[in-house]
């Protein structure tokens, strides 16, 4: 294996197997901000795959993560869990690939606010349905408990860490970065764009839909109002910008900063910690465009 | 067809068109996407609310005081953060990812600092609700009020664009930037005014908004939605076509829940903006070219 791949993935599943021993040292307090890391982790490096490296940026993600929680809802005690989260993840994949051809062929803002438009559209879709069988909300007793559950988030957050450092050094993730630069030029010099563009998409769609199974069993709860917010999506860019979207360990930083400045504030002070999430924005994208990572990488570079 | 629901329609449309046509501007001169939009609305509804509350101050008045404050806050924003942006080549060579990030920026802002300063109750205030009845229809006096300012400020505005040379550099500015420029239009200076008058506008509308809704510090973000989906349906950049669109999804939404039911108003709407935008991304009323 080449090194330059191989110490990344190794650093990665070193500081997982680290992350693995939380639930032996810590409390459940603990355990619950490392379940919390773990799903942010997996979904912007997810994301990362269409929008950072391809530059399609989604605003809709969360339709994934919904349509992942949909299924566990629909067939929880029906299935292992095993099965619901592959299930899940089938799910979104699939989802993918059907709004994906007719999706990617507009691109910039259009993709922007499409994906968006997409990701309310199945949630109003969800909402009717529910509301045609009169159901309001589904609970899912006997979920596992919170200790399992952060072990299946970490593999995914490991997953999808691994995946996106793999492909981000293969052809594939060459290709993609062409279509981010210059599409036209790109199919010139025989990349398959909307091939690449399609896998992409429906690569950054799977990992999405089981954590979206897995975050509805540890709230036990499905609502379709909260599990297709878009302030999940919002939030995942957010977290992918502040800390860099352009290198798989970027955001790392961001959802890092982000998730413990929520658990220091969210309790006592929602509105200064969404202050705070804004001003940071706001500066980021103005004055440091390639995110706290690519900053500290300057710094380090000039003063090295 | 119902006179009634013609007349909701076309009120619902014309806040709609007033909404989606600063939102157009504001994309057209500067390519920014502005999801702050209805954030600015926002701020619009409090400033009628607490004249009304706190100075007994008819929100007609309130208006002039709304547009200037909304603004002036543009003006602010540009001169702040976008002036020297549009300067950055990494900020411009993504500006439609980038403004969007920083508008949900300054939308998070406004909205919280809003909810610490008044918290996040639902506030309303009553105003003119008395019906008059009038070929076959009857609505409170607010609601025709709401219709003949947005109406009005909607058809000033078409001719602002035709007829003045202010409105016809906005819109040479929108067709060819660089074109623009080289015949002697100031980019700078219209880029501010188009920014004052959109945001003005988003104030406007928050202010007849507040005449017949309650008002709370997130009411902006469905606003922005449906300003993003009229601007859709008229063309990204096309100022009159969102005067369009906006009465044409007032028509859609009005007939539409008429007719189907509440419940499948988000379904339709959205149904009609994924539609346009793959079928159509130029716009309904657009040239057959799409900008990309």
């Amino acid at each position: 294996m080449r090194l330059d791949l191989g110490v990344p993935l190794g650093g990665v599943t070193l500081a997982t197997i680290a992350a693995a021993v939380l639930p032996f040292v810590s409390n459940d307090y603990i355990v619950g901000i490392g379940f919390t890391l773990s799903t942010w982790i997996a979904l912007t490096e997810a994301w990362l795959l269409i929008s950072g490296m391809a530059g399609y940026v989604s605003l809709g993600h969360v339709a994934f993560v919904g349509i992942g929680a949909y299924v566990a809802a629909l067939s929880w005690q029906l299935l292992p869990v095993w099965l619901i989260l592959l299930a899940a993840g089938a799910a979104a994949g699939t989802l993918a690939l059907l709004v994906g051809y007719p999706c990617l062929r507009v691109r910039g803002p259009y993709f922007v606010i499409l994906t968006f438009g997409l990701s309310e559209l199945l949630k109003f879709i969800v909402v009717n349905i529910e509301a045609a069988l009169s159901v309001s909300g589904r609970v899912l007793f006997g979920a596992p408990d919170l200790h399992d559950l952060f072990y299946m988030m970490l593999s995914l957050a490991w997953a999808s860490l691994c995946v996106a450092l793999i492909i981000r050094r293969s052809r594939f993730g060459a290709g993609l970065r062409a279509i981010r630069e210059n599409e036209e030029a790109a199919e010139t010099i025989g990349i398959a764009a909307p091939w690449f563009k399609l896998t992409a998409f429906a690569l950054s769609a799977i990992i999405p839909g089981m954590v979206g199974a897995l975050i509805t069993m540890r709230t036990s709860y499905f609502d379709p109002l909260d599990s297709f917010s878009p302030r999940t999506s919002l939030l995942i860019i957010t977290m992918a910008v502040i800390g860099g979207s352009d290198k798989p360990l970027g955001p790392l930083l961001g959802v890092g900063f982000l998730v413990l400045l929520q658990e220091l504030l969210w309790a006592n002070l929602p509105q200064l910690y969404m202050i705070i999430v804004g001003l940071l924005l706001i500066a980021v994208v103005v004055w440091v465009p390639d995110g706290i990572f690519g900053g500290l990488q300057r710094l380090l570079a000039r003063s090295a | 067809m119902s006179f009634q629901l013609l007349l909701a329609a076309l009120i619902a449309g014309s806040i709609y068109a007033l909404v989606a046509l600063g939102l157009n501007l504001i994309y057209g001169t500067m390519r920014l996407l502005n999801v702050a939009h209805g954030e600015f609305l926002m701020i619009g509804a409090y400033v009628a609310y607490w004249g009304i509350n706190l100075w007994k101050i008819s929100p007609l008045l309130a208006a002039p005081a709304a547009i200037v404050l909304t603004a002036a806050l543009g003006v602010l924003l540009y001169y702040s953060i976008f002036r020297r942006a549009m300067t950055s080549r990494a900020f411009v060579e993504r500006i439609e990812a980038n403004s969007l990030l920083v508008f949900f920026g300054v939308s998070v802002i406004l909205q919280n600092v809003t909810a610490l300063l008044f918290t996040a109750d639902l506030r309303g205030y009553r105003y003119e609700e008395e019906l008059i009845s009038f070929g076959g229809a009857s609505l409170p006096v607010n609601k025709i009020m709401v219709l003949i300012i947005a109406g009005s400020v909607c058809i000033a505005s078409v001719i602002f664009f035709a007829r003045s040379t202010l409105g016809l550099a906005i819109k040479a500015l929108i067709q060819q930037r660089e074109a623009a420029a080289i015949v002697g239009i100031p980019i700078a200076r219209v880029n501010l005014i188009s920014f004052c008058i959109g945001f003005g506008m988003a104030g406007l509308a928050g202010v007849l908004v507040s005449m017949t809704e309650q008002i709370s510090p997130f009411m902006g973000f469905p606003f922005t939605v449906t300003a993003f989906v009229v601007i859709i349906l008229g063309g990204l950049g096309n100022v009159l076509g969102s005067l369009l669109g906006g009465l044409l999804l007032g028509v859609l939404e009005t007939f539409g829940v008429a007719f189907t039911g509440p419940g499948y108003r988000s379904i339709m709407i959205y149904g009609v903006f994924i539609a346009v935008l793959l079928l159509r991304p130029q716009g309904l009323f657009g040239p057959g070219r799409a900008r990309t």
